[in-house]
């Protein structure tokens, strides 16, 4: 036990980075065979090996406390991230294993897989400016190889494949350019030495942040860049449009949580030209996205705009720093508050309208007309989900508590802009989910709702998000109402 | 030679690239307006490491491992669109006509998107 022990000393925080590459070199072993007794048994060992990664990562964050050397920091933020890194992992996993189990290449795309997750922690756990760059764009590269081999049936998407690929290509060139500015300016190794240097005002380092901001924003496919985005998820296999949304956009935010810390030190001044910017651009995302998931019927097209739609909500506060609505740390928790909130909603409904489409054999929002008359369980647990974008009303309390200190005359003209774009925001996203919510009690069309057949498993894995969110939604509402029920020391709108 | 004409001339490539990823159409030009940026920022990275920080090696070694992580990330998307293009020349042509890094079109935005 005490050499456990020792060794689970010597390699923290990298217990999970650990645990994932034994299952990678069992994995590798088998990687050409077609059997499917194995393939049944090294998805329950990547499973456990996830879970095990899942726990330990958190296990050792409570043992051995916060962990920094030249190339890794591992502090609380970290530990959160990893944690949300492998949570999605589990998930894509099962849907991975649900849509290509079938598949001869099945073993190698879950070692791809794999590999990715590593890189995705590696980047959250990076300190040294070099050690975040080559761990980035080794997760691009094993995030478009594991894109390609789930699409290797569907020919007509791989030209948007490499359209696709060639915007976090330019991120990544980006950020090489935008790191040979750093060094220009100051040799330090990581941003926290930048930080805390006299250096940090060099235009070098302005210059560089805003190579970085333009980076991150094209790696989002962020309005008006959304082209390929939205014509690959139109036309790519569902997995890998899972891998898109809960590997590739979260690891994104993770990055740019990386790089925060520099942005705030200039945000944080209060700039107006800098907060115009901002209003501005959170107008364009979140109505551009509102609108566009309004005007489609297709349902990829309407989860693809709502997403974004969630990414703007990152710029939104990052804006309301930039308007001194928020702290810097509010942000930080806001962004990982929003993640969460997105995951928890966007993985069961991928499962269910992925199902859907697999019925029906259209992505037609046409095909949910009367889903809940003849399904009424599922339907009341996908309301319930949709729903729980309710929770983005948070934004609203930095608001009040700023309204409540400051004069109403004297709050200024951006505060007031800022305050409509939230407003807008959350009026738009209620008539999305209305609209969805709508379509689900209409009269149906003949033979659609039929055809939907949902696989038993499926209750149970919706279930079980819906009674999470429902918890959250609880636990929040009493917070708010001021009663304790002394459940658990964290609260949730102390944020 | 002179420390402000590297500055300047860098800043040209830099430029360059900017400028090619807007105006290419196929994928062979856009990832030369990528090879200038990166030789923008190798410039960047040795000729200050050796006229600020006395040769030092943190330069050279970001742009090795820099340059090998790129550079394999580029050989894939390439090799990618190599096989692609063995596999059916009729689609040769709507691979070239797509490759456009920031073309904006109505389906983006508004209705449908039909394939």
């Amino acid at each position: 036990m005490n050499i456990v022990l020792s060794i689970n000393e010597k390699i923290s925080p990298l217990q999970s980075v650990i645990i994932l590459s034994i299952v990678i070199l069992i994995s590798s072993f088998f990687a050409i065979s077609k059997s499917k007794t194995i393939k049944r048994l090294l998805i329950i060992l990547a499973s456990v090996s996830l879970i095990m990664a899942f726990y330990l990562n958190i296990y050792s964050f409570i043992s051995m406390g916060s962990f920094s050397n030249f190339l890794l920091s591992f502090e609380y933020m970290q530990m959160i991230e990893v944690s949300i890194i492998i949570f999605s992992a589990l998930n894509l996993l099962f849907f991975i294993s649900i849509y290509n189990v079938d598949s001869s290449h099945f073993i190698k795309i879950m070692i791809l897989f794999l590999f990715s997750t590593i890189c995705a922690v590696f980047i959250v756990l990076a300190r040294n400016s070099l050690f975040i760059f080559t761990s980035f764009a080794i997760f691009i590269l094993t995030i478009f190889q594991l894109v390609t081999s789930l699409n290797l049936k569907m020919d007509k998407s791989r030209p948007y494949i490499f359209g696709y690929f060639l915007r976090p290509t330019l991120t990544v060139i980006l950020f090489f350019f935008g790191f040979s500015l750093f060094y220009v300016a100051t040799d330090f190794k990581d941003f926290n030495q930048i930080m805390q240097s006299e250096y940090i005002s060099n235009p070098l380092i302005i210059l560089g942040l805003i190579v970085f901001g333009i980076a991150v924003y094209i790696y989002f496919f962020l309005f008006p860049f959304q082209s390929p985005y939205m014509k690959l998820i139109k036309r790519s296999d569902y997995s890998s449009n899972a891998v898109i949304w809960f590997s590739y956009f979260p690891v994104g935010i993770f990055m740019f949580s990386k790089l925060d810390g520099l942005f705030s030190f200039f945000i944080e001044k209060n700039n107006l030209y800098l907060s115009i910017f901002f209003i501005a651009i959170t107008f364009l995302c979140v109505l551009a996205s509102s609108i566009g998931a309004f005007k489609t019927n297709s349902i990829r097209r309407i989860v693809s705009f709502l997403f974004l739609f969630f990414i703007g909500i990152f710029i939104l506060n990052i804006s309301m720093l930039s308007a001194g609505i928020i702290t810097r740390i509010s942000m930080s928790w806001f962004n990982i508050s929003n993640i969460i909130m997105v995951l928890l909603s966007f993985i069961p409904i991928y499962s269910i309208i992925s199902s859907i489409e697999k019925s029906t054999g259209s992505d037609s929002i046409n095909n949910i007309r009367g889903f809940g008359r003849s399904n009424i369980y599922m339907c009341i647990s996908l309301i319930v989900i949709f729903l729980s974008w309710f929770g983005f009303a948070y934004h609203i309390n930095p608001f009040i508590k700023y309204f409540g200190s400051v004069n109403f005359l004297k709050m200024g003209i951006i505060n007031m802009i800022l305050l409509l774009a939230v407003a807008i925001a959350f009026i738009f996203l209620l008539i999305n989910i209305f609209r969805i919510i709508f379509q689900f009690f209409r009269k149906p069309l003949t033979g659609a709702v039929e055809k939907i057949v949902f696989p038993k498993f499926l209750y149970i894995y919706v279930t079980l998000y819906a009674l999470v969110i429902l918890a959250i939604a609880v636990i929040g509402v009493l917070e708010i109402l001021n009663i304790n029920i002394e459940f658990i020391n964290f609260k949730i709108t102390q944020v | 030679m002179n420390f402000q004409f590297i500055v300047f001339f860098n800043f040209l490539i830099f430029l360059m690239g900017v400028f090619g990823i807007f105006y290419s159409k196929d994928i062979i030009s856009v990832f030369v307006s990528f090879q200038f940026i990166i030789i923008s920022a190798v410039i960047n990275f040795l000729s200050f490491s050796q006229f600020l920080y006395q040769s030092s090696l943190w330069g050279e070694i970001f742009v090795i491992l820099g340059i090998t992580s790129i550079y394999f990330l580029m050989f894939c998307i390439v090799y990618h669109v190599h096989i692609y293009l063995k596999m059916d020349s009729l689609d040769r042509e709507a691979l070239f006509r797509e490759f456009k890094l920031f073309k904006i079109t109505k389906s983006d935005w508004w209705g449908e998107d039909n394939i």
